[in-house]
């Protein structure tokens, strides 16, 4: 395993690369306007979208976000370890992040089996139209997410592999974009109306 | 002292979140309520950009780009809400 580093002050080279900030960009305005138009229908049935609120459980969303903060933190720290040479800790790290997606996924998981055995499902309306596509469109995030790290834990495993740094970074730049996208969701879906 | 770095930082986010969930449980004005949550959302999303993301170590073009998201998406809320 070689590992080579960039110099990130460059405005070309952000940690992470540049294409991947331009899609976290990308990402972070379709998910922004998505939001934002949710906060504009929500202006035409104020009742609907609260009492739709109230039937989240915003239990579950605080804890999805201390899994995904979590993972987060093991993410960054195996980065780290990563750009120190000491692949094993990077390695253990980075299974420790995939366990906090994977937490994510099953505690979500468990949410929208209660929302559909409540007939809450995609039409059930304004409101529960947006929770679907929004948090569904987010799980489909994580889930590339976890397939790309797990990609990044056979290239670490793999002693003949070259895992460039950058390319390291990069993968754990999608997965923190999660993060940041869940830290968006979660105020304006779960807490606000 | 990074490792001490990025938990303390998470310790922080923890914290916040928490709090988050405070507010929203506290029968405060709407208004106050909802800014009070974007805040402190808005505090937890440039932590996990700055540190977890080492944008702190990137070029002032990033920075400055993801404050200004932030600040717009906030701004828009609220003058919505």
């Amino acid at each position: 395993m070689q590992t080579e580093q960039v110099n990130s002050k460059s405005i070309y080279y952000p940690p992470g690369g540049i294409l991947m900030w331009i899609i976290i960009f990308l990402e972070l305005f379709t998910f922004g306007m998505a939001l934002i138009a949710m906060v504009v229908y929500s202006k035409d049935e104020p009742e609907v979208f609260h009492s739709s609120r109230l039937l989240l459980n915003s239990t579950f969303g605080a804890i999805n976000t201390v899994f995904l903060l979590t993972s987060g933190l093991f993410m960054a720290q195996s980065v780290k370890y990563l750009k120190l040479n000491k692949v094993d800790k990077s390695s253990f790290f980075l299974k420790l992040t995939m366990l906090g997606g994977l937490l994510f996924l099953g505690l979500k998981s468990i949410e929208y089996y209660g929302k559909i055995q409540g007939g809450l499902t995609v039409s059930y309306n304004t409101f529960f139209s947006f929770y679907w596509m929004l948090t569904l469109f987010h799980v489909v995030h994580v889930i590339v997410g976890l397939v790309i790290l797990a990609v990044n834990l056979i290239g670490l495993k793999n002693k003949k592999a070259v895992t460039n740094t950058e390319d390291f970074e990069a993968s754990a730049a999608f997965w923190h974009m999660c993060d940041l996208i869940w830290l968006l969701l979660f105020p304006l879906i779960y807490l606000i109306f | 002292m990074k490792k001490q770095l990025f938990l303390k930082v998470w310790i922080v986010l923890i914290v916040l979140t928490i709090c988050t969930a405070l507010v929203a449980n506290q029968i405060l004005p709407f208004n106050v309520a909802v800014l009070l949550i974007l805040i402190l959302s808005t505090i937890k999303f440039l932590g996990v950009a700055f540190y977890f993301m080492d944008l702190r170590k990137a070029h002032v073009f990033w920075k400055i780009s993801v404050i200004m998201y932030a600040l717009l998406f906030v701004a828009l809320v609220v003058v919505i809400i």
